[in-house]
């Protein structure tokens, strides 16, 4: 496979987004949305191989985008889907997970390595 | 005494009374009027319709004596019992009373409209009470989210700033920051456990363990404190195989570091905190002695109410908040357990006990 493998991160905090994207852009090609609105645009325009999920964003928020990637009909229904987060009660994790996220990292609880570790071995079986 | 025993040792005094006076008014007409009847058949006569009439008045009085205790009954003695039952219902459950549909005086009426009034109002401080520890639990989770979002930033940052070329006392500095960006990080995150267990949300992820592995755990992790409190510190492992139970550990340990933090924090140096273990009955017991200040008679029905600190607690400079045994009990209840203590029989200090449930 020649073609690009774009991860689509979705990060409304800009000062957290520089740092993810310190650590993510030497490995990967990476696309970064701000809210719902704009991530669901990216991911219908490059067709990312795998999404990091924020939950809590402006206009449309990480549930909602779950629940509208979930529900579509073509391939990118079944895109990986991380949710990394600062929500870490249980009932924001299993509605997460009842609405598709393949797995879910708390934000402050993870180094940003253990995220691209995470990343590694959700694609890791593809590759 | 009920009001219908009370009424029917009334009415049996009444009653004999009554009979008293017939029987007497009986005899003093015939002693009066049998001279003045000369017929003897007129006189036989006579005697028996006073006889009929003795008799009339008693079955009469019976008659209504027994109305009146049964209209005592139903009327006043029926209407208070079922305000007293609301009132016990409403003591051990909260059930706020339905108003009583049958007949009753003003006095009870007025007894009910009163107790209905008390009911409304405590009902009402309860509300506010729940709404105050629902606010509460929502302000924690609240501001420890927003403090997530910023420590994230400096966590990454920190982390970030570590993969670069740094001298070594720089690497020593920022490895400091990381520490305790960490820490604070699961300061935050414990934050977020008490509230969820207070509001009774959280979820418990159970495995069988061993009591003494945790326990030496522990043991091991106030080891340095103990030390420099000047205070012995030792578990003491029973001879017997350890109980196994099946807990959170996570939690259980949160619960057990309260106890032994707080037992050495309380307990003034040379003295001692031992950790011992036993099991009976299907329970394994953990009872964590230390030789401390005590525990105040005053205090001791209160220490397991949410932000109550004991008088001499309070009077000593240490950060408590009120909250950690509060939340320990819970979650040895939610655990199917229980937490209790007792000062020393012999010599200062205070015993704590949780008990478990064994598996098995």
């Amino acid at each position: 496979m020649a073609d690009t493998k774009f991860i689509l991160v979705v990060e409304d905090d800009p000062i957290l987004k520089n740092l993810l994207g310190h650590t993510l852009a030497g490995k990967y090609q990476t696309l970064y949305a701000s809210d719902g609105n704009e991530a669901i645009a990216l991911l219908e325009a490059n067709k990312p191989v795998l999404v990091l999920l924020d939950l809590m964003l402006p206009t449309m928020d990480g549930f909602a985008v779950l629940e509208s990637i979930r529900a579509r009909t073509d391939e990118l229904k079944n895109v990986p889907i991380v949710v990394v987060s600062n929500l870490g009660a249980e009932t924001d994790i299993e509605k997460a997970k009842s609405l598709g996220a393949n797995d879910y990292l708390i934000k402050a609880e993870v180094a940003v390595e253990e995220i691209v570790a995470k990343i590694e071995s959700m694609l890791a079986p593809s590759a | 005494m009920t009001i219908r025993v009370f009424t029917a040792l009334l009415l049996v005094c009444v009653l004999t009374l009554a009979g008293l006076a017939i029987f007497v008014s009986g005899l003093f007409l015939r002693d009066q009027l049998a001279p003045l009847v000369t017929d003897i058949e007129a006189n036989q006569e006579l005697m028996l319709v006073i006889f009929e009439i003795s008799v009339a008045s008693v079955v009469l009085v019976l008659a209504f004596t027994s109305l009146l205790f049964f209209a005592v009954g139903h009327f006043i003695a029926k209407p208070i019992r079922l305000v007293a039952n609301a009132m016990r219902a409403f003591a051990e459950s909260g059930q706020v009373p339905a108003p009583i549909t049958v007949w009753a005086p003003k006095e009870v009426r007025e007894l009910e409209v009163a107790f209905s009034g008390y009911t409304g109002r405590v009902d009402e401080v309860h509300k506010h009470d729940m709404e105050v520890s629902r606010v509460k639990s929502d302000f924690i989770s609240t501001a420890a989210h927003q403090l997530r979002t910023p420590l994230t930033g400096i966590r990454w940052a920190l982390e970030a700033l570590q993969m670069e070329q740094l001298t070594e006392s720089q690497k020593a500095l920022v490895a400091s920051a990381v520490e305790k960006s960490h820490q604070l990080v699961s300061v935050v995150g414990t934050l977020l456990d008490i509230s969820s267990i207070e509001s009774g949300k959280y979820k418990y992820d159970m495995k069988r363990t061993r009591v003494d592995d945790i326990l030496e755990e522990v043991a091991r992790d106030f080891a340095p404190q103990a030390a420099t409190a000047q205070v012995s510190f030792v578990f003491e492992k029973s001879g017997s195989e350890s109980a196994v139970v099946s807990v959170d550990r996570e939690r259980i340990r949160w619960v057990l570091n309260n106890l032994v933090e707080n037992a050495i924090r309380y307990t003034p140096a040379g003295g001692s905190v031992r950790i011992t273990s036993d099991a009976a009955a299907g329970r394994a017991y953990v009872r964590v002695h230390d030789t401390g200040i005590g525990i105040p008679d005053t205090d001791r029905a209160n220490i397991f109410t949410r932000f109550y600190r004991a008088s001499n607690a309070v009077s000593k400079q240490n950060g408590g908040n009120g909250l950690g045994l509060y939340i320990a009990r819970t979650i040895a209840t939610d655990h199917g357990g229980d937490l209790n203590f007792e000062a020393n029989g012999s010599g200062p200090g205070t015993t704590f006990t949780l008990s478990l449930p064994v598996v098995e």
